[in-house]
């Protein structure tokens, strides 16, 4: 099972004792070395999925494991950054590091760190609490990536950030991580966002998982038709993923397997393509073709 | 150029890093406490020295004087016995606040800001998190307040027998300022509050109700103290007062045939009085009972209660690490069903 970062099978978690469910019936499993970006609107579990994994919470039924272990038993090979990037207000920016070179004494990279640190123009001696939301998130991923996790997990990591700062840290998150073969397990709700640097999808809707598998077997596994919305042959609808009408025309996200209709257009989704037209179409169940090539992403 | 070390001892060095992160976020509540230990002491000592021979010989020329005006120093008296009662609510005041910060600022404010999930995913088990969040505020709690208690002790003590107004052992603020009781209260105030901060996330929630709750376990022990230790017994004739001074446990009239009896109400101790007489002489009354704990049982009585209350606070300590671990994901290696 080395081969696998992370695996979650029929994970549930609920929130008070008779409060709503997270997360719920949730089963896949991400390879080692991927970099797989969690996607799905507000709401629709990634944080749960991602403190689950960190091991910050327990899940209220399945099994979750992280590293082929209960994510509890391997908090010093995985780095997590909260969607608040919470940090201790009162120290310094040093200080923080410091705190982090202490607590993981064995695998401390004070060089990653400092690089994060040093291109966010910040002044060491400064104190967390008067840093900006953009200072505050390279404070925090330089103590998740200078841990040398094998597995990271990111939530939202970027949204504090410019456009310029986002991509020099994408870059650099990317370069680690294909340097340490880390496993990168990162959400959104931006899908543009994470389009070029993702090469595994899971998407999240309502709690459950509607997506899961290598991007590339996913797009190749999908094709978009576009033809005349009254014309007598129409795709097959247990292959439509989801379907609009513009005008006259009709435009239809389908499976590979299915046929394209006589007289229509097919071309490749992009991934945003794809991850719209399933958060669009709820109902939809998940096809289970990628779930068994994506070994083949790896 | 990295700063690996490939074998590092696992365990020393994150220990005292952990210790080092938690005196440095602590570091004002620290100096505080030390400056409080320091000036508590200071005063203590005062209170023991000056302010008491200064009291007594103002004592000693009051109960000296057979005229009808005399001269004493009445401020001496006053400043000592104010400075006394001052010092002892100040020591006593600790438990609460103990209570107040640990829910609040040690474990609360940590849950709310989401702080102690950056600890827990930097390495630190939340397990280990909260022994370290125990057991160094313990220690310091328990050095000062120990400290403080065996001050206030000897301060109390220079007063007997030559003040008039010296509290004795049995009154209720000196008896729980004069020994180890009041370290527990501390000790368990800060499990307390350490639980309820964990339940309730919330820093201002657990700054409300952790004292309440050790105000409550402080009146609990009150209402049980009498009953920690067998009491003393002495009877009276009926023309004498009640006899014995100390702890109260029970009093009450005799009769011949050694029953006891409630005082007849609106009489109490007062038997020579024709209708109280003739109401005594309903029930037989040979005298009066009391059952109390002269000054003998202090320590008894101070020895049972501070194991009673560090009981409870290991309880309050389990039931956190039970709640926490409950929460965060368990780091048992797991059993595989076949599956």
């Amino acid at each position: 099972m080395t081969n696998t970062a992370m695996e979650a099978v029929e994970l549930g978690k609920k929130f008070g004792r008779r409060g709503t469910w997270g997360l719920r019936d949730c089963t896949f499993r991400l390879p080692a070395g991927c970099v797989c970006a969690v996607v799905g609107p507000n709401g629709a579990g990634k944080s749960t999925l991602l403190s689950l994994a960190a091991g910050l919470e327990a899940p209220t039924e399945g099994a979750l494991h992280a590293l082929g272990e209960q994510p509890g038993a391997v908090r010093a090979r995985v780095g997590y950054v909260a969607q608040d990037k919470p940090l201790y207000p009162q120290l310094t920016v040093a200080e923080t590091l410091r705190t982090g070179a202490g607590l993981n004494p064995a695998r401390w990279d004070a060089d990653a760190a400092e690089q994060i640190v040093a291109g966010g123009d910040l002044d060491p001696r400064s104190r967390v609490r008067s840093l900006s939301g953009g200072q505050r998130t390279r404070v925090a991923l330089a103590l998740a990536l200078a841990k040398r996790p094998e597995l990271l997990l990111l939530d939202e990591p970027m949204a504090d950030l410019d456009p310029l700062a986002r991509h020099e840290l994408m870059g650099l998150l990317m370069t680690r991580a294909a340097e340490h073969g880390t496993t990168v397990v990162m959400s959104s709700h931006v899908v543009a966002e994470l389009d070029d640097v993702c090469d595994h999808l899971l998407l999240l809707r309502d709690g459950s998982v509607r997506l899961d598998g290598g991007t590339d077997d996913l797009l190749q596994s999908h094709t978009v038709a576009i033809g005349p919305a009254d014309a007598a042959d129409q795709p097959d609808p247990h292959t439509v993923v989801e379907s609009r009408r513009t005008g006259r025309q009709l435009t239809a996200l389908l499976r590979a397997e299915a046929p394209v209709p006589e007289g229509w257009r097919s071309e490749q989704p992009s991934l945003e393509e794809l991850v719209l037209a399933y958060l669009r179409a709820p109902q939809t169940p998940a096809p289970s073709a990628p779930a068994e090539t994506q070994e083949a992403a790896v | 150029m990295t700063t690996l070390t490939p074998t590092a001892p696992h365990g020393r060095s994150e220990l005292l890093a952990l210790s080092g992160l938690l005196v440095r976020l602590h570091r004002p509540a620290l100096i505080l406490w030390v400056a409080f230990v320091l000036v508590m002491s200071a005063l203590l000592w005062a209170v023991g020295g000056p302010l008491a021979d200064a009291s007594a010989s103002a004592w000693a020329d009051y109960e000296a004087c057979t005229s009808q005006r005399c001269a004493y120093d009445q401020d001496a008296i006053i400043l000592y016995r104010d400075a006394y009662t001052y010092t002892t609510l100040a020591l006593l005041a600790v438990p609460a606040v103990v209570a107040a910060w640990a829910g609040s600022s040690l474990v609360g404010r940590e849950l709310e800001s989401g702080t102690a999930r950056l600890a827990w995913t930097l390495g630190v088990s939340p397990s280990r998190w909260l022994a370290a969040k125990l057991a160094l505020p313990a220690a310091a709690v328990a050095a000062g307040t120990g400290l403080l208690a065996v001050f206030h002790r000897l301060a109390w003590s220079t007063g007997q027998g030559r003040i008039g107004s010296a509290k004795s052992w049995y009154s209720t603020a000196t008896y729980y300022a004069n020994g180890p009781v009041v370290v527990a209260l501390a000790l368990a105030g800060l499990a307390f509050g350490a639980l309820v901060g964990l339940l309730w996330r919330r820093s201002l929630a657990a700054l409300g109700t952790a004292p309440l709750g050790l105000l409550l376990l402080w009146g609990g022990l009150h209402l049980v103290t009498p009953h920690l230790w067998p009491s003393v017994t002495r009877n009276s004739s009926p023309a004498e007062f009640l006899p014995g001074a100390g702890i109260n446990v029970d009093q009450g009239v005799v009769d011949s045939s050694g029953g006891r009896h409630e005082f007849v109400s609106g009489c109490g101790q007062i038997y020579d009085v024709a209708p109280c007489r003739a109401a005594y002489d309903k029930l037989d009354a040979v005298g009066f009972y009391h059952d109390y704990h002269p000054a003998s049982h202090f320590w008894p009585l101070q020895l049972v209660s501070t194991a009673l209350l560090l009981a409870v606070a290991a309880l309050f300590a389990l039931a956190a690490f039970r709640l926490l671990r409950h929460r965060t994901a368990s780091t048992r290696p797991e059993v595989r069903t076949a599956a």
